[in-house]
């Protein structure tokens, strides 16, 4: 057993020069302020202060409410979805969940280039429109071409979480509560949906997180002035070279997410022990 | 257990094999996007035998970020102005004048100019002028003559605006709407523009983008497009309902040129390519390709000649040099940190 | 669950309709990829020139390949250090146990842009030249936590026993591991692989952070192409498509062809 153990030590070596030192350095450099040279620099909150600026908090707000919305959608349309194709046969679910799956696989920068061609002023879209007789849209570059590249980019995520815990449901909980002489309706509201929820909370990690941090999206379909959080970090290392500033942002955007992920959490959480507390009372 | 580690053994040798295999020098260049017509790689690596890494990058800021963050090149082709700031921070060499003998086919208003006035930094690449390329059926010319750069301004225009996505060029034209200098110190004159810009940000639904630029005003997406006179060229060389209008009230000559950086690995190669692409044959084939105005006295000549190839488009081709509200860019720093800061304000908006 | 004509009717449009959404925009994609002209958006004639020009470009050769060499080196890597990391884990301290948990959650739970500001600078205060060594080291970390998180559970339902009573039986542990541990949890093990080599494939943010002097991969190429107009990224694209396609189905259809020769020898 003792060489098995052993095993596990070259990788914590390598775990904190690869994992745990850059986290490091990104609070370095947060709070300190200097060239790009590690040899002067003097402690400072100015980075910080700096995000402080209305400017600065009306991107993390723009971010969060968009992230929030791309979330919310895809609750809505991968719900349903994931429903009914638990509901389906076997074969067929094996089917339609390889189909979802797919999409998945195809890289992300190919799958949100593909709306270019597709929402532009002289894109698919318009040219229908064109052709039907009716005014052009003006689609590209809003909230409205961000979101649907979220939205289209994720959405393969929230429905694969549900899906996942439907799927794993247990048919004689669903059977015993028509026996019990419920209806369809309340099966779902008080058996399906409840036990379902964690399938909806890990699908809300895997859509919000990115959605809160991605700057790809928000470049192709957004325009250059279209800045979230994630572009504002990418412009401050790559364009700007104002590295401190830039860890400062991520820190605070990191703080941010773990916020809403606890949050969440918490509501998971206080879900079960009101549920088990109904179960007792 | 063994068959795992065979195979990482085997891939590890492969690898560490194909990297080897490269006895070849290599040349790291890195310039601008679409700035080269790429046959002239391959026959520079056919005629020396060596490799050629061609990086590109969008802007002179992302150029420097990525030079300072320790990546090596040998040669860069960086705009006038960063230039400056380079050689200010000792971060070009001087170039052997001798190993570029083709630089006396270089037309003599681009040597000597404030950014390198001995010339021992720099060999000119591309030039020209930053102008509004406009639809011809749809934008009046009396406004674009009336109202100079104020026509980003204009509400009967909103929606219909490309802004090119550069710090600088978006501060040179609020100034010059303005009628400050492009180079001002003068911290109120640029809080001045940057409410120009903002009011213009919050007014019109500008779209901020940077190279999509061409291929949206070839398709016609937009009406008006701050863009830069090369990439007018081959706009209006695609799409012929485009004009180009250069504002009276001045704008911003400048040159990208050729430098080799302090810690260039391949000096004396890197001359060798800077001297091949002034050479005739090598200039003609670029601004063929790329479109933007050469700098090579023989090539200009040729192509706006009666026939030439660019004889159409003399009014975006050939920047104009007569107007003396046209200026060229110079680095200052603390400038450039004020106006960095300010254009992250105006595209958060 | 039969439920009225109606309900079924309407579960089948829904579901159409999200496989509809997402697949149409990949498919005009793959079909302008044959388009005669320049444009995304008119039909100008087929055309094969968009794959030529593909095929004739070094640089798309130079990024798919270090695209499948980064790949296949770091699936390598991370596979076989987390399958030994996992299976020390599964017999250390629970202290132990704790504190490579946490830790291999950063990489996990991070924002990937985090993950690579993070590595870029520690390149940067490393002074490690950027390029092919900083793409795989950033790969290989951010693979590990997958593997080991995929194995984990598998070995947790493993009979703690076996490996003891091989060694009781004269094995030395090295064959303990190879005979009779590894055998168990193949399936996690291939898993963990065809994650990692899935997210190093697949990944743009970290790679285009942390690489340097003109090494790019296949995203990284379409990131910078994507700026002008160019069909060659859909005619590159359309051949990613067909051949993750093609993997899907083969990984979906060996099994069923497996369990079709089992059955003969029960």
């Amino acid at each position: 057993m003792k060489l098995y153990r052993s095993f596990v030590q070259p990788y914590l070596f390598w775990m904190s020069i690869l994992i745990v030192v850059p986290m490091l350095l990104i609070v370095f450099y947060a709070f300190t302020t200097s060239g790009n040279d590690i040899i002067s620099f003097r402690f400072t909150l100015d980075n910080f202060l700096k995000f402080g600026e209305p400017i600065f908090l009306r991107v993390l707000l723009r971010s969060l409410s968009i992230a929030l919305t791309t979330t919310v959608i895809s609750i809505i349309i991968g719900y349903p979805v994931a429903y009914f194709i638990a509901q389906a046969n076997e074969k067929n679910q094996t089917l339609l969940i390889m189909l979802v799956t797919i999409p998945m696989w195809i890289n992300m920068l190919v799958r949100t280039y593909a709306w270019i061609g597709i929402l532009s002023e002289n894109g698919i879209i318009n040219n229908i429109m064109t052709g039907l007789g009716l005014p052009t849209l003006n689609l590209m570059y809003t909230d409205f071409a961000v979101i649907l590249g979220m939205v289209y980019n994720f959405l393969p995520f929230m429905i694969l979480s549900i899906y996942t815990v439907l799927a794993k449901l247990d048919k004689a909980l669903i059977n015993a509560s028509y026996d019990l002489g419920a209806n369809k309706t309340q099966t779902f509201m008080k058996v399906v949906l409840p036990l379902s929820v964690p399938g909806i909370i890990s699908g809300i990690t895997l859509v919000f997180l990115p959605a809160v941090s991605t700057f790809v999206i928000p470049k192709f379909l957004g325009g250059g002035n279209y800045v979230l959080i994630g572009n504002l970090i990418e412009t401050q290392f790559i364009t700007v070279g104002e590295w401190n500033f830039g860890s400062a942002i991520s820190m605070i955007m990191a703080s941010v997410i773990m916020l809403s992920m606890f949050i969440t959490k918490r509501f998971d959480q206080d879900l079960e022990e009101r549920q088990s507390r109904k179960e007792v009372g | 257990m063994k068959k795992i580690i065979g195979l990482l053994l085997m891939t590890l040798l492969v690898a560490g094999g194909l990297s080897a295999c490269s006895p070849k020098e290599t040349l790291h260049v890195f310039s601008w996007g679409v700035y080269i017509d790429e046959d002239l790689i391959r026959e520079f690596e056919n005629e020396h035998n060596v490799r050629v890494i061609y990086d590109e990058f969008a802007s002179n800021e992302e150029m420097y970020t990525r030079l300072l963050s320790g990546e090596q090149y040998d040669v860069l082709v960086p705009s006038d102005y960063t230039i400056e700031r380079l050689v200010q921070e000792n971060l070009l060499q001087r170039l052997d004048l001798s190993k570029i003998p083709n630089r006396s086919n270089l037309i003599p208003q681009l040597v000597g100019l404030p950014h390198d006035p001995q010339g021992q930094y720099s060999m000119p690449y591309f030039w020209g002028n930053v102008g509004l390329v406009y639809n011809m059926n749809k934008v009046s010319v009396d406004d674009l003559e009336a109202q100079g750069w104020e026509i980003l301004r204009n509400p009967t225009y909103a929606g219909r605006v490309y802004f090119y996505d550069s710090e600088r060029d978006a501060f040179m034209i609020a100034l010059k709407a303005l009628g400050y200098s492009v180079n001002t110190t003068n911290e109120a004159e640029i809080q001045e523009a940057y409410e120009w810009l903002l009011q213009m940000d919050a007014t019109m639904n500008v779209v901020y983008v940077t190279d999509e630029i061409i291929d949206s005003m070839i398709a016609g997406n937009k009406d008006i497009a701050v863009m830069y006179s090369g990439d007018a060229v081959y706009v209006q060389i695609e799409n012929e309902e485009m004009g180009y209008y250069v504002p009276e009230q001045g704008s911003n000559t400048w040159v990208d040129a050729m430098v080799i950086p302090s810690n260039a690995r391949n000096v004396d190669l890197a001359h060798k390519w800077i001297n091949f692409m002034l050479s005739h044959e090598a200039a003609l084939a670029n601004t063929i390709e790329v479109a933007y105005t050469t700098p090579i006295q023989s090539v200009f000549d040729e192509v706006t000649a009666e026939g030439g190839d660019y004889a159409d488009y003399l009014d975006s081709y050939v920047p104009r040099l007569d107007n003396p509200l046209d200026e060229a860019f110079r680095y200052n720093n603390e400038i450039k940190k004020l106006l960095s800061d300010l254009y992250t304000l105006v595209k958060a908006q | 669950m039969v439920g009225s004509k109606k309900a079924w009717i309407s579960s089948f449009v829904m579901v159409g309709g999200v496989l509809l959404f997402f697949y149409l925009p990949i498919l005009i994609l793959m079909i302008f990829s044959f388009n005669d002209s320049r444009s995304l958006t008119s039909w100008a004639g087929f055309s094969l020139r968009w794959y030529e020009e593909l095929f004739s470009s070094r640089d798309v050769a130079s990024a798919v390949g270090t695209t499948f060499i980064v790949a296949i080196i770091s699936t390598l890597v991370s596979t076989f250090v987390g399958t030994l990391t996992a299976i020390g884990l599964s017999k250390s301290k629970k202290i132990v146990k704790d504190v490579v948990n946490s830790l291999n959650n950063l990489p996990i739970l991070n924002p990937e842009i985090v993950t690579a500001i993070g590595l870029m600078l520690l390149f940067s205060a490393m002074n490690i030249p950027r390029g092919y060594i900083t793409l795989l080291l950033a790969h290989i970390s951010f693979s590990i936590p997958y593997v080991i998180l995929t194995i984990l559970p598998k070995l947790r339902s493993l009979d703690p026993n076996l490996a003891e009573a091989a060694m009781d039986l004269g094995a030395t542990p090295w064959q303990a591991l190879v005979k009779v541990i590894v055998p168990q949890i193949t399936p996690g093990i291939l898993s963990g692989a065809l994650i990692a080599f899935t997210m190093s494939f697949d990944d743009f943010v970290i790679s285009y952070f942390v690489t340097g002097g003109g090494v790019k991969n296949i995203s990284i190429l379409v990131y910078t192409m994507s700026r002008r107009i160019n069909p060659s990224i859909n005619a590159l694209s359309t051949l990613m498509v067909l051949v993750i396609t093609i993997v899907l189905i083969i990984i979906n259809v060996i099994p069923m062809l497996n369990k079709k020769e089992r059955i003969p020898i029960e």
